[in-house]
């Protein structure tokens, strides 16, 4: 049957997607990625929500790798200018991302610096190349079973928002250290940079259909 | 439940007893029955497709109004109290996001109100709107452009993670001040809790049968 399969594609010259037995599209049944609701597939609306109704998420691949090269491009400048200014008597001290990590080890509270490396270094970098390595998996064999892979964009679609928290910590600073002529903390440029980071990851998470990974056939 | 037998053949008018996973496509037969507070899985990729939970229709509406209420007091409220070297300064909720906006953080002092407070009062009386008519067996206005928005809004409710930001910025100035927690503090942290509770107990699957069965 894969040598058939093989063959067809080889000889067409086009990408044939033949669909697992069982799932809903080699039923010629889509689901209705707004309402969940079973339509067939020739229809172009969901006849319940009205949606728009596709098998599979138009250009998934495409569209999600757009946003992660956005998000990775962005990561640069969110670690290297200053997501904060802390003023002490008039004495202005930058610090990014990496540097506030550093300070809290120096002053010894590792939780603190363990949250902050984690939301802010460890679970961007981990979402954004997990990301990459599934919209590779989606055509390539790869050493992880497809369940393995299901549960790992589970698990970044879980955590995308957590990155979210650095941003509001700076915001709850910005508000609340506010001592007149003594001490105060603004905002920097690497704020606005590290926000879109985070929603363009999260954005790349939606767009990814995971159910190309289940469409691909198993080449032993 | 697990349910081993994949489906072979459907007839082309049994559409309603079907569910496909929504993350492997997979075609699930629908149980008759579906025991409280069991949880129908994806017999290949073990996702949760929907779980049945006892009264979830009274326990949206009441955790959703609860949440609402909690919100409202943990906006009327002082938040935090900052006390250093005899002064005193004390933000409210809305002041978190509205001191970026004086900063010139237009864009962010936004995205931070939308994902603390605006998204998740949308999605709250938006449920409301939806929810109260279908507990009253009236026809809920708007119903399938609310189902379509509210599934649209939730990933974007970020409480959760912002009352650990709030937290974690707290441990970070905790040596340099006396931190004094307000009303508002704690409504938030109530708020978190219902939110979460009344966002899980509507799942998307959910709410589209109710707006289903409504019309």
């Amino acid at each position: 049957m894969h040598a058939e399969e093989s063959k067809v594609s080889a000889t067409s010259q086009q990408k044939q997607i033949v669909y697992a037995k069982g799932t809903a599209a080699s039923h010629g049944i889509a689901n209705c990625h707004v309402c969940n609701q079973l339509a067939v597939s020739s229809l172009s609306y969901c006849p319940r929500c009205k949606g728009r109704l596709h098998v599979r998420y138009a250009n998934s691949i495409q569209q999600t790798l757009a946003f992660i090269v956005t998000a990775m491009l962005l990561y640069i400048p969110a670690n290297a200018y200053p997501i904060m200014t802390t003023t002490l008597l008039g004495d202005a001290a930058p610090s990014t991302i990496i540097s506030g990590v550093i300070l809290f080890i120096d002053h010894g509270s590792y939780f603190v610096a363990f949250v902050i490396f984690t939301a802010s270094i460890l679970i961007p970098i981990a979402k954004m190349l997990i990301i990459l390595w599934l919209c590779y998996a989606t055509s390539k064999n790869t050493r992880l079973s497809k369940l393995e892979l299901t549960r790992l964009y589970r698990a970044t679609e879980f955590i995308g928002k957590w990155s979210m928290i650095d941003i509001f910590v700076v915001a709850i600073l910005v508000a609340l250290v506010q001592v007149t002529g003594l001490m105060s903390i603004e905002p920097g440029l690497a704020a606005r940079a590290f926000a879109m980071v985070v929603i363009l990851t999260m954005i790349a998470a939606h767009q990814f259909d995971v159910r190309l990974i289940w469409d691909r056939q198993q080449q032993s | 439940m697990k349910l081993d037998d994949p489906v072979d053949k459907i007839a082309d008018h049994s559409l309603d007893n079907y569910i496909a996973c929504h993350e492997c496509d997979q075609l699930i037969a629908m149980p008759e029955v579906l025991e409280r507070n069991q949880s129908l899985i994806c017999p290949r990729c073990h996702s949760k497709q929907l779980t049945n939970y006892a009264n979830s229709l009274d326990h949206s509406i009441a955790f959703s109004l609860t949440a609402l209420i909690l919100l409202v007091i943990a906006n009327s409220f002082p938040f935090l109290t900052f006390e250093s070297q005899g002064q005193v300064r004390t933000i409210t909720l809305v002041e978190a996001s509205y001191d970026l906006y004086l900063e010139g953080f237009y864009l962010l002092a936004m995205l931070v109100y939308a994902f603390v407070v605006f998204i998740p009062v949308f999605y709250l009386v938006a449920v409301l709107i939806l929810l109260i008519p279908i507990k009253l067996k009236l026809r809920p206005p708007f119903a399938v452009f609310i189902g379509k928005t509210v599934s649209l809004a939730l990933p974007w409710a970020m409480t959760e993670v912002f009352f650990v930001g709030v937290l974690v910025a707290l441990i970070k100035v905790m040596e340099l001040a006396n931190i004094l927690f307000g009303i508002s503090f704690w409504a938030y942290a109530g708020f978190v809790l219902f939110f979460t509770a009344a966002s899980n107990v509507a799942s998307k699957r959910q709410l589209w049968r109710w707006i289903e069965d409504a019309r």
